[in-house]
This record gives C-alpha cells, sequence and structure tokens, in this order.
C-alpha cells in the first residue's frame, strides 16, 4: 500500500470520526492523528461542522399539547431547583482549540506508550481526564524524547498500523488484534479494572505450538483502554492471550486467560 | 447562556422555546419512539440548568445537538448491546459552519443541501448520522464493502459541505 493510499484511507477514518461512527477505541486512534496532522484537523474542523448542520433536519413542528406538557414538566423541576441553588459561580471560557491540546497530549501519550513496551499505556478519550493528566504526559514525552528511541515518523506508522484498512484485525470481547506486516498490537477498550497489585501480561505462542511464552504486562486506563505494541515478530505467532497476574508478570498464566486469539 | 449560568429561569424558558423542538427531533428521530424523545429532551435541558459550565462557547447549536445524540446514543445503548461510538461534546466547534450560520440555516435548507447528493451517499450519511451504529454496521445493514462505506461517506459530507456554502455563502 502506497503512503498517498493509506493517507487517504486515514482521511477517511477522519471522517468516519466526523460523523460519529467509530467505537471508541478506533476513534481514539484517529483523534491521535488529528492532532498531529494539519491537514487532517482542517479536515475534521470542516466535516464535523458538517456533520453537526445535519441535526438541523430533526427540527420539526411538535404538537402543542405535547410541546406544552415537556415544558411544564421540565419547568416545575427548575424552578423548584432554581431558589435552592442560586447563581453559578463563573467559569473560564476554554479556547475551542484547547481540546486539541488534550488530543495532542493523548497523541504524547500513544507515543509514549508504544515506545516502553510493558508500561502503562493512558490512551484518554475525555478532554477533562487529559488535561487533568497533562503534567504527567509533559514529563513522560520529556522521558521519551531524551531517550531519543522514536520520531514523529514513528508515530505516524504505528498510526497508520492501527487503522490501516490492509492491517489483519481479530476480534476479541476486549477489543481487536491488529497485525500488520510483521507487528503485532492490541487495541484494547473494554478492560475490566484490575485487583490492586495486579497488571494484564500478554502471552504469545509460536507458530505450531501450544507454549505459552510471557510477554509485556501493562495497565489500561480509568476507561477500560490500552493499546499495547508486542515486541515479537507476527510472522512467528500463531496465537496471543491475555491474562491477569500480579505485579511484574508471571513465568506461565496463573489465571484464567482474559482472551485467547489464534492469528489465523 | 451566560443569563442561564445566573439561574435565569426566564432565560432558560426562552432557551428551552427556542431549541426543544430540534432536541426533540433528533431524540425522535434517533429512538423513534416519542416518549423517549421527551425524556432525552427532559434530560438535555435538565443538564443545560444544572452543569451551563459544560458548554464551552462556539455554535449553540452544534453543542446541544452532539449532547441530544449522545443522550439517545445512551438510550439505544441500554436497549441493545452498541459498539460505543460517541460525539464529543467538547471538540472543536470553532469549524467554518458558525452559529451565524447555522442561524440561517433552517431544515429546509439542509434537506435541499441533502437532496444534491446521490443517493447512495446520502442515505449512509443520514443512517449514520441518526441511528447511531458503527460504520461497520452500516456495510452490514446495507450489504455494501466496507471500502465503499467509508469513501461514500467521506465524498458525501464534502459535497454536502460545499451544496451548504452554495446555499449560505459568506
Amino acid at each position: 500500500m502506497s503512503d498517498d493510499s493509506t493517507r487517504a484511507a486515514m482521511l477517511e477514518e477522519v471522517a468516519l470520526y466526523a460523523l460519529g461512527l467509530l467505537p471508541r477505541d478506533q476513534a481514539a486512534l484517529v483523534i491521535a492523528f488529528i492532532a498531529n496532522d494539519d491537514e487532517a484537523y482542517a479536515e475534521y474542523r470542516d466535516l464535523s461542522s458538517t456533520a453537526d448542520a445535519l441535526a438541523l433536519t430533526a427540527d420539526e413542528p411538535v404538537d402543542s399539547a405535547r410541546t406544552a406538557r415537556m415544558k411544564e414538566r421540565l419547568m416545575a423541576r427548575v424552578r423548584a431547583d432554581a431558589p435552592r441553588r442560586g447563581p453559578l459561580a463563573a467559569r473560564s471560557i476554554a479556547p475551542a482549540r484547547g481540546w486539541f491540546v488534550g488530543a495532542g497530549l493523548l497523541a504524547a501519550a500513544l507515543v509514549f506508550a508504544l515506545i516502553t513496551f510493558g508500561q502503562n499505556v493512558s490512551l484518554r478519550s475525555d478532554l477533562a481526564t487529559a488535561q487533568r493528566r497533562a503534567g504527567t504526559l509533559q514529563s513522560q514525552l520529556a522521558q521519551s524524547e531524551r531517550s531519543g528511541a522514536r520520531t514523529r515518523n514513528d508515530l505516524t506508522q504505528t498510526l497508520t498500523d492501527l487503522v490501516s484498512p490492509d492491517a489483519r484485525r481479530y476480534e476479541v470481547a476486549q477489543g481487536t488484534v491488529v497485525v500488520r506486516s510483521n507487528r503485532v498490537y492490541f487495541a484494547l477498550s473494554q478492560l475490566p479494572a484490575l485487583p490492586r497489585g495486579h497488571v494484564y501480561q500478554a502471552w504469545t505462542a509460536a507458530k505450531g505450538s501450544s507454549a505459552m511464552q510471557p510477554s509485556l504486562t501493562f495497565t489500561p486506563n480509568a476507561d477500560g483502554v490500552a493499546v499495547v505494541q508486542l515486541p515479537v515478530d507476527a510472522d512467528k505467532v500463531g496465537v496471543v492471550a491475555v491474562s491477569v497476574e500480579p505485579d511484574g508478570g508471571s513465568k506461565a498464566p496463573t489465571t484464567t486467560p482474559t482472551f485467547i486469539r489464534p492469528l489465523s | 447562556m451566560e443569563r442561564v449560568s445566573a439561574r435565569d429561569v426566564a432565560a432558560f424558558e426562552a432557551l428551552y422555546d427556542a431549541y426543544h423542538r430540534l432536541v426533540f427531533g433528533i431524540g425522535l428521530r434517533m429512538l423513534g419512539d416519542p416518549a423517549l424523545a421527551e425524556d432525552v429532551t427532559q434530560t438535555v435541558f435538565l443538564k443545560l440548568w444544572t452543569a451551563p459550565a459544560a458548554f464551552r462557547g462556539g455554535s449553540f447549536v452544534a453543542w446541544v445537538s452532539r449532547v441530544t445524540r449522545n443522550c439517545s446514543l445512551d438510550v439505544l445503548r441500554s436497549r441493545a448491546a452498541r459498539p460505543e461510538t460517541e460525539i464529543p461534546a467538547d471538540l472543536a466547534l470553532d469549524g467554518a459552519l458558525e452559529d451565524a450560520i447555522f442561524v440561517r440555516l433552517d431544515a429546509q435548507r439542509l434537506r435541499d443541501a441533502l437532496a444534491t447528493l446521490p443517493i447512495e451517499q446520502r442515505s449512509l450519511i443520514e443512517q449514520g448520522f441518526f441511528a447511531g451504529v458503527t460504520h461497520a454496521e452500516l456495510a452490514r445493514r446495507t450489504d455494501t464493502p466496507l471500502g465503499t462505506v467509508k469513501t461514500r461517506i467521506r465524498s458525501g459530507l464534502h459535497r454536502l459541505r460545499r451544496a451548504l456554502g452554495e446555499q449560505v455563502p459568506g
């Protein structure tokens, strides 16, 4: 697949995101792409405002009896609430572009997560949380920059792998296992919270073998989202799995696997 | 919205009068049930009243529409297992279709602009916007290859944007 066709495919993902059609795990990746690409950002701005306008087609007359009933029900609640709560505190208005600062931090988190195999991954889909964690993520990014391990091109490669139409995708209950070229990723979005002192651990079995080999450990974010690249050669792996293990990981699974997925 | 933040009941009532048709209409299109659409309308406006700071500026129409869509998606999710798609209500609302242009647009103009799209693009965009499903589900429902769904949606949105631009210049 050429760079041009890959880029066109990613811009199609941006359009899907603008219309609100992407599941959360895929949306998070597109957010990172938008945050790191001026053309994608411009495309998103144009198409999301166009998508927003579609809502106006739903603006139709409501019969008067229903309107009166809804209003009476609502205003009764509001009037009862008004004297009790009093004026709300003044607030600052964040610039709209501020959301993308959060998205940029999300991308930074993704970069950091992907270059530090086995470390926690923090993929934010929530502005407020992203902003709260800004300091931490900037610190993490500084660490990754010091390590010199990754460049923006590497990030683009990773994001491209994850959203590329020619990637192989293997569904699991918690998300998707993505394989592109010789690279393997977990893009998981519905991981249950872990008990204290535990982590998720990835396992791999070579093609033709049933013996599980220990791989990296990881912890999902507060939303149950984790995106990790496994340090393996996809051409040699026949099965991947995840289980919950004590901090530091185990040499063999000690709990029933969260999922086991043959890559075929 | 500033007056609503100051607990001005009359201002809130005026907001309701101006936008309840839109909120109820989105709920009805997405849920297909007037009673559920009423509940969504109640929820959205109560959110406006109790947490006006959630609106961070930009186009109010776009924002309240996104809040309504998300509220309706919550209802859809509670009725059936669905992938979690969501429109971030805080997303950049500094797009080129500013509030002033929204004011000049109306349902008929939108319908006219939509009518300029080929049916295969229009259908996917409308279903995608109001059905609360993923693109993969759209492909399945319409028996259309996934790649074709993506291309049609992107092309259709661009075409719709151009059509709106022609109808509402500058």
